[in-house]
């Protein structure tokens, strides 16, 4: 019996990281702009973020840059059909399902798409999701995503901690931090990520979402 | 009582007695440490009057960046320096050795070193390990004999050239040289060129970043210029700073001396026999 | 343990020689090629294949660099050794012989083909192929390298007995140049070595410089000279 195509993968990994933070009237998303293959560099300047046309809702996503435009294309069609069908944008939540249920569509197939959910909930308040391959997703105060999270994962854990999900009565995840020191937060976690992952740089964008809009906002990150 | 207590290994080489105890853990699955790789860009050119080396400082373990500032630019004698490309614990050890044995060749023969003889010894090396001891070195000296500027591959295949570049940025770094190397460049020339390169290295290869260092060796003379360059600082220091919560409380104060629990019987001298 | 060969430098390319009368020649070739995760990337472009062995004998190595590096390096040690001992030159065929010692009793460790060749007062101008295994073949003329198929028939045509000196050399050359225009792996520059009683002469053809053949491309600066020349529409049928 021969193995035919040994070497070959359907995927890729592009690399890049995701940083996602909610407040309580503000959710803050960042991601880096490098797209990479092996230890080539694809492009200095790729969007991971998007406003998949909800206003309250931003998906950032790293991992195989082919996966997560389908991804998106999926999810931005869907949303087309759910504003014809209620006449209104999804809120942050549905969002949140509808992108769970469309990973786990792909159980056996997956999206290689690592993904952060951020927006504002129904009522105003900031709110993130984090998300695996396949699907389980779990509502959080701050998340990281992406070849730069295990580095950034264990400060935002240290600055920010979280109360237990098992707590009772439930405490609120959303972090105590102002809009200000979340944007200096993320940035400090990208300059230091850039520092030590090679697949993290050249520039940062940060997108804050409050009830009155969407601020954008960039910085520049080490190019080597 | 002749017998030693414990084995003492044989003089140089590897010692390979795990070799099978290791391909048996991996067999049942154990995952094989990784090795420090410096994922790099080393060139070298000839100018007018000698050699330029340069290197990037990164070191990779895999994604993370392990040495943001290390040192590849080895030392092999006075008038001869190497650098080193591949697995760095390798790099560092077969330069070593081989440094090591150039200065004894020189007391021996008190005689400046030659290239060719740092050449012959790293190739032959190499060559007896298969490409196991993965380094691909630059080495580039100026004796008696002129400049010289040689590539060595982890076979053991070497190449005599006018200007070299090796490790993942080489292809980068190569580009960079053949459209603007020429022959009798002056130091300044020489110095902004293997900068370039090494930049081009920097910026373009993942495995490669942080700074530039030079190593200038010409008849007589050696500027080692380390971080030449910084074209990489950090991009934002937050202004207020973060502070880290002290985790770690005192239990007991009071501390209970040893020798209050410890009871000693003194044994008579004749008791103690060898 | 085996070694993989895409992990190693080869010198993928031609090296011939042919004995005339007199002379030897040792031409050859050309580059060495590295494999890469991006395929194949030139190492080396002007590598020197011809290697010298003693005063009047001269080795083309092909196959792996380092094996055939190890190889010329070990016989040229074992023929100085022989010259001071015998006081006179060493022999082609005695170098021939050497390194077919090396390259048979190492057969399992080594993955090169060399070609020796000379000139000596006993049997004069002499040329011994020794491929893969460690055969010894004694040849009018030999070719070898990953360039060599394309040059077998060229040689059956073109090779003389009694050729002079120019003819040989103009010939050898043309064959280098043919193999290159056919030869993914070969290219650069040709470099030859003349033998003969009254020594060694070594010339060099720069790649530039060299005869092109059926449909070969000027050489250019610049890829935009040739799109921005008027000529044929490329996708023309």
């Amino acid at each position: 019996m021969t193995k035919q195509h040994a070497n070959w993968s359907p995927y890729d990994n592009n690399g890049g990281t995701c940083v996602a933070i909610a407040g309580s009237d503000y959710c803050v998303i960042a991601a880096d702009t490098r797209m990479s293959t092996g230890y080539s560099i694809l492009s200095r300047d790729y969007s991971k973020s998007i406003i998949c046309k909800a206003d309250k809702a931003v998906l950032s996503s790293s991992g195989f840059q082919a996966d997560v435009k389908a991804l998106q294309k999926v999810l931005t069609s869907r949303h087309m059909i759910y504003q014809h069908q209620h006449n209104k944008q999804m809120s942050c939540p549905a969002m949140a399902q509808l992108l769970s249920n469309t990973l786990y569509y792909k159980r056996f197939f997956p999206y290689y798409a690592f993904n952060v959910l951020g927006g504002l909930d129904e009522e105003g308040k900031g709110c993130v999701f984090t998300y695996d391959a396949v699907g389980s997703y779990e509502k959080v105060g701050y998340s990281a995503q992406g070849s730069g999270s295990t580095l950034i994962m264990p400060f935002l854990d240290n600055q920010l901690k979280s109360p237990s999900p098992l707590l009772l009565p439930a405490q609120d995840s959303i972090t105590p931090l102002s809009e200000a020191e979340a944007v200096d937060l993320v940035k400090t976690v990208f300059a230091s990520a850039t520092e030590r992952d090679i697949y993290t740089g050249d520039k940062l964008e940060i997108m804050v979402l409050k009830a009155d809009g969407a601020r954008r906002e960039v910085m520049d990150l080490r190019k080597d | 009582m002749s017998q030693s207590a414990v084995d003492v290994p044989p003089k140089g080489g590897f010692s390979f007695d795990m070799c099978k105890r290791n391909d048996m853990l991996i067999q049942k699955g154990l995952k094989a440490p990784s090795f420090l790789k410096t994922g790099t860009t080393i060139v070298g050119l000839i100018f007018q009057d000698g050699v330029i080396l340069g290197a990037d400082t990164r070191a990779t373990e895999g994604p993370i960046v392990a040495d943001k500032n290390c040192e590849k630019i080895h030392y092999m004698a006075p008038n001869i320096y190497c650098c080193g490309a591949g697995t760095a614990a390798d790099t560092e050890a077969v330069t070593d050795m081989v440094s090591s044995q150039l200065r004894l060749h020189r007391y021996q023969t008190g005689r400046d070193s030659r290239v060719i003889t740092a050449l012959t010894l790293l190739k032959k090396h190499l060559f007896s390990y298969q490409g196991h001891v993965s380094a691909a070195l630059v080495l580039g000296g100026v004796d008696i004999t002129g400049p010289h500027l040689h590539t060595i591959y982890p076979h053991g295949s070497t190449d005599t050239l006018p200007f070299a570049t090796m490790g993942s940025g080489s292809l980068a770094a190569m580009s960079v040289f053949e459209a603007k190397y020429k022959e009798g460049l002056t130091r300044d020339e020489g110095i902004k060129l293997v900068a370039e390169a090494i930049c081009s290295g920097i910026f373009n290869d993942l495995g490669s970043g942080s700074n530039v260092d030079i190593c200038v060796i010409t008849k007589g003379n050696k500027e080692y210029l380390r971080n030449y360059m910084e074209p990489n600082p950090r991009t934002y220091v937050s202004s207020k700073g973060y502070s880290f919560t002290k985790k770690t409380e005192v239990l007991l104060t009071k501390i209970t001396p040893l020798m209050e629990r410890v009871e000693i019987t003194e044994v008579g001298g004749e008791a103690m026999e060898e | 343990m085996r070694r993989t060969p895409w992990e190693r430098l080869s010198s993928a390319s031609l090296t011939m020689e042919v004995s005339s009368s007199e002379p030897t020649l040792v031409p050859a070739p050309v580059r060495f090629l590295f494999s890469t995760l991006l395929g194949m990337y030139v190492a080396n472009r002007a590598s020197d294949k011809i290697t010298q062995l003693t005063d009047n004998v001269y080795v083309c190595r092909s196959g792996s660099a380092a094996d055939s590096q190890v190889v010329s390096d070990y016989v040229r040690y074992f023929l100085h050794q022989h010259t001071i001992q015998l006081g006179q030159p060493a022999t082609v065929k005695v170098s021939a012989n050497l390194i077919r010692m090396l390259a048979y009793n190492n057969k399992n460790m080594l993955q090169t083909g060399l070609i020796v060749g000379g000139w000596d007062k006993y049997e004069g101008g002499k040329i011994y192929g020794i491929p893969l295994g460690g055969t010894v073949v004694e040849q009018p003329f030999a070719i070898g390298g990953s360039g060599s198929s394309y040059l077998y028939g060229f040689f059956d045509q073109a090779w003389k007995e009694n050729m002079t000196k120019e003819e040989a050399e103009q010939l050898v050359v043309k064959a280098v140049s043919l193999a290159i225009a056919r030869d993914g792996a070969s290219g650069g520059v040709v470099r030859t070595v003349i033998i003969n009683s009254e020594g060694v002469t070594r010339n060099f053809y720069p790649g530039d410089k060299l005869q092109l053949w059926h449909e070969e491309l000027e050489p250019q600066n610049s890829l935009l000279d040739i799109l921005n020349a008027a000529g044929p529409e490329p996708m023309a049928m």
